[in-house]
């Protein structure tokens, strides 16, 4: 069908660029409650994005203007192909936008994103991923589970475009999604996590299952925050919401070209972009897309740009705006292709110094939702749970919330030494915020 | 009517699927098929680029087989008959039928439905949506200095779906329209944004916008660049239309899904009957409210819409859910099992979920605060079924001081609070009703079109 869709697009009169991108899917999805299956499903997909791009002059009489379109052609859609081609013609042709040329061929970096394991028996597996929960969770007195998904998908990704570009890749992703629930006293409470890899080996399954149990038993004697200005250090999965946002994060809309051009970003390449001088540790940013099994890698993205690391921004700087081929050429800037995954360079202290300062401070390891504004870079985020350390003790908190600029706290934050590899997040496992306003009891 | 018609090669699989409910019920008790359509067209423009194009469409089939336990499903994009036939066979000998109380098809109904509308926006080409869509852009751009950017999305999908058992041959055409307004602004040093959106289920009439609130929308913009953090605390708050209904909608909606019930995520549960909330609070769930962003006419598994009282006069009356859970508790059925897409489950969800109305004017709401917040929009919101606690994000407060507004605003502002309290503060509900519509995940995932809202509220909240 691709060759078909390719032929048709050669004959289809205004269609002055294009590029195909073809995925074929297979999930196999594993619902439990309990101990119980809930369902049982197999999914198979497969579709043909097509972006077309028409030539035409500019209706304000200024100049040379192109206009682009999508189109997704299903299985089923052939015997439509021609007149749907043409219609996205008809809609590309009713915009003016300034000229831009695609990528051209390249040879394209070997990144690893498929796990033959995920490959192999996905069905088994998902089980075999339930089971090893179920089977830890006995030796855990007072924890049950009350529900897991597990989503195994193994996906096959062809890209071909006018300029002569093409390539292929093979993805797996495996997502878990558990609930913990802890008795006592008459009450129980929950811990509840989604994580998504691409590899298997990269779950840690009995890791993070002694975490969450340890957080679900927490919360059963959490109490509120008290109200006021803290240190605040946040961790793992916390902290990679904080700062990735599942790819909806403020430094990757300010860092953007297109929000450049947009003139949303106020950024400048040279310039210290944190709004307070920098007090704390280097805040370095990379864009890196050659991670092996990163949720957002690849040896090629959506518009055919080859997987790169770019360096975003040091020590506070502004090194590059990461920037598809369509905005590098508007802004006069080398293209990178989309942004991958987030590197953050790791601090020089220990963990364990970050969450043994001077008291009172609060560690939160878990929020409700934690989605920074991606224009302004304000967050408030409900803590689901988290530590009060005052007084020599700690004791679990939750309730309340805390509210901040992120731009501001990342000037005066001080990073882990340890790194953590979450997905699309790569570095320190922690992060202290020298003042965060907190609103609790 | 051009977007209520069938395709030909969708409505011939239409045609086959009670012959594959059959080819299934060969070796299990129940099982239905349901098959889902959707397109449509998106515009987005805005200081420096336009576009027109195809809304991302879906197609697909779920094949549903109840094995005794629970449901086994395949799903697929290609509609092929022979392929869906091998598909119905494939799946049919794969199961394992246990011993199980059989499920309920319901009685029989053979129907189809469209959404009602007034001005048709497939009667119009997509030249003429685009020109409405600058002539947007160019009424808002010039109203302020300080505006950097203006974006218009304009977003029309046509949701077809069609669904058989042994007692039903459904199929339903949904149009739903939204039109976003953005406006970004800045003073040199600061960058701010307010928005302005109009949605629901029926025709272009949904959409009007009028000079007036562009002009509220653009000042509003430019004063937010000097809005300040509110001091964290406990506040007498009168909410906006949408943000009671986020809180009725998160705090208390995602918590009385009845699948949560099954999981024992749910601290409802044990309020069933009993008051939970203020005597003046009724939040009702209506998948059939006309012109509701949420709205549709029967769920994915065949159930006719038809609205459920959540609370009634402060007491939990009734939770929502799907055929499983309701099946597994012995609990009514109601119209709220749904899909994302075919691709994923169907899970107990929301459609159109609000206070509903009382009887106190927003001036009277406002009147009787003598130091408070009145909050407006909301850009974010999380449930917390076990813990029952609250996270709501209002784009914006506004001081209330002896009575009145004062014009100082106060941004971003996060609410949160332990659900029962926030209920139970509810000391005066407006006399008026808005919904908005938007997108819901169930955690963080699978997302379905939504809407929430009601009247003015009057409460108690934290905020920070």
């Amino acid at each position: 069908m691709l060759d078909a869709i390719i032929r048709t697009l050669g004959s289809t009169a205004g269609a002055h660029d294009w590029s195909v991108q073809q995925a074929e899917k297979r999930q196999t999805q594993y619902y439990v409650i309990g101990s119980s299956i809930e369902n049982s499903r197999r999914v198979h997909s497969e579709r043909y994005l097509v972006t077309i791009m028409n030539d035409h002059p500019a209706r304000d009489g200024s100049s040379q203007a192109r206009g682009q379109a999508e189109v997704s052609i299903l299985p089923g859609d052939l015997p439509d192909l021609q007149a749907r081609l043409a219609q996205a013609v008809f809609m590309a042709s009713l915009t003016d936008n300034p000229p831009y040329t695609l990528a051209g061929p390249v040879d394209y970096p070997s990144v690893p994103m498929a796990d033959t394991e995920i490959q192999a028996a996905p069905r088994e597996l998902a089980e075999h991923t339930v089971e090893q929960l179920l089977d830890s969770l006995k030796r855990e007195r007072g924890v049950r589970l009350s529900s897991a998904e597990v989503f195994i998908e193994d996906s096959r990704i062809a890209f071909r475009n006018s300029a002569g570009a093409q390539g292929g890749k093979q993805e797996t992703g495996l997502l878990l999604d558990f609930v913990l629930l802890a008795a006592g006293d008459g009450d129980e409470m929950e811990s509840h996590v989604a994580l998504q890899r691409r590899r298997h080996a990269d779950l840690d399954v009995p890791a993070v299952l002694a975490r969450h149990v340890q957080y679900a038993r927490d919360a059963l004697v959490a109490r509120m925050p008290r109200t006021g200005t803290f240190p605040v250090v946040i961790s793992d999965e916390a902290l990679a919401e904080l700062l990735m946002s599942e790819g909806h994060s403020p430094l990757l809309l300010r860092s953007s070209a297109q929000a450049k051009y947009q003139r949303i970003s106020p950024w400048e390449v040279g310039q210290t972009v944190l709004p307070e001088s920098l007090s704390g540790d280097e805040i370095t940013i990379y864009s890196n897309s050659l991670l092996p099994f990163g949720a957002r890698s690849g040896s090629f993205d959506n518009e055919g740009h080859p997987g790169r690391r770019t360096l975003i921004l040091e020590n506070g700087v502004l090194r590059a705006f990461w920037a598809p081929q369509r905005y590098a050429q508007y802004l006069n800037i080398p293209a990178t292709g989309a942004f991958g995954n987030l590197e953050l360079k790791p601090g020089s202290q220990p963990f364990s110094t970050l969450v043994q300062g001077e008291a009172p401070f609060y560690h939160v390891v878990s929020f409700s939702a934690m989605s920074p504004d991606p224009i302004t870079g304000d967050f408030v985020g409900e803590i689901r749970l988290g530590y009060e350390v005052c007084d020599g003790g700690t004791h679990p908190i939750r309730g309340g919330s805390i509210s901040g600029n992120l731009y501001a706290a990342l000037a005066k934050a001080r990073l882990s030494r340890e790194t953590a590899f979450l997905g699309d997040y790569l570095g320190p496992r922690a992060m202290l915020f020298e003042a965060i306003t907190v609103a609790g009891a | 009517m051009e977007w209520n018609r069938v395709p030909t090669r969708l409505q011939e699989a239409n045609n086959q699927l009670p012959s594959l409910v059959r080819e299934m019920e060969k070796r299990v008790s129940y099982a239905h098929v349901l098959l889902s359509r959707n397109s449509g067209l998106q515009i987005t423009l805005d200081d420096r680029e336009q576009k027109v194009t195809d809304v991302e469409p879906s197609q697909g089939i779920v094949l549903s087989a109840w094995n005794g336990n629970y449901f086994e499903e395949m799903a697929a994009s290609d509609l092929n008959k022979s392929r869906l036939s091998s598909m119905a066979r494939e799946l049919a000998s794969s199961l394992q039928p246990a011993p199980g109380a059989d499920l309920d098809p319901g009685p029989p109904l053979q129907r189809h439905w469209a959404t009602q509308q007034q001005k048709d926006p497939t009667l119009m080409s997509p030249r003429d949506k685009l020109s409405l869509c600058q002539d947007l852009h160019q009424r808002t751009r010039s109203l302020d200095p300080h505006i950097v950017n203006v974006q218009v999305r304009y977003s029309e999908r046509c949701e077809s779906r069609a669904f058989a058992s042994r007692t039903r041959l459904l199929s339903q055409n949904v149009l739903r329209l939204s039109l976003i307004l953005l406006v970004v602004v800045t003073d040199g040093q600061r960058v701010q944004y307010d928005w302005l959106s109009k949605e629901g289920t029926g025709g272009l009439e949904l959409l009007d916008i009028t000079d007036l609130e562009l002009r509220d929308l653009c000042s509003r913009a430019v004063a937010l660049l000097t809005a300040e953090k509110v001091a964290p605390g406990m506040y007498d708050v009168v909410c906006s239309p949408d943000v009671s209904g986020v809180i009725a909608h998160e705090a208390f909606g995602h918590g009385v899904e009845l699948d949560m019930f099954l999981k024992d995520r749910a601290r409802s549960r044990q309020y069933l009957g009993k008051a939970i909330a203020s005597p003046l609070v009724t939040i009702v769930d209506d998948p059939s409210y006309p012109g509701g962003h949420g709205t549709y006419f029967f769920d994915d598994e065949g159930q006719v819409a038809s609205p459920t009282y959540i609370i009634r006069d402060g007491v939990f009356n009734q939770g929502l859910s799907d055929m499983y859970s309701s099946h597994r508790l012995s609990m009514p059925h109601t119209a709220n099992g749904r899909r994302e897409s075919y691709q994923r489950k169907g899970y107990v969800r929301m459609s159109n979920t609000f206070f509903a109305r009382g009887a106190t004017s927003l001036d009277d709401l406002i009147a009787g605060v003598g130091h408070g917040i009145y909050l407006n929009k909301t850009s974010s919101g999380m449930e917390d079924p076990k813990g029952w606690g609250m996270q709501v994000t209002s784009q914006y407060g506004e001081e209330i001081r002896n009575g009145k507004l004062t014009g100082r605003l106060f941004a971003p502002v996060g609410i949160t609070g332990y659900v029962p309290d926030i209920l139970q503060s509810v000391c005066a509900v407006g006399d008026d009703f808005v919904l908005s519509g938007g997108t819901c995940g169930k955690g963080h995932k699978e997302w379905v079109p939504v809407s929430s809202g009601g009247p003015h509220l009057r409460l108690k909240a934290r905020l920070g």
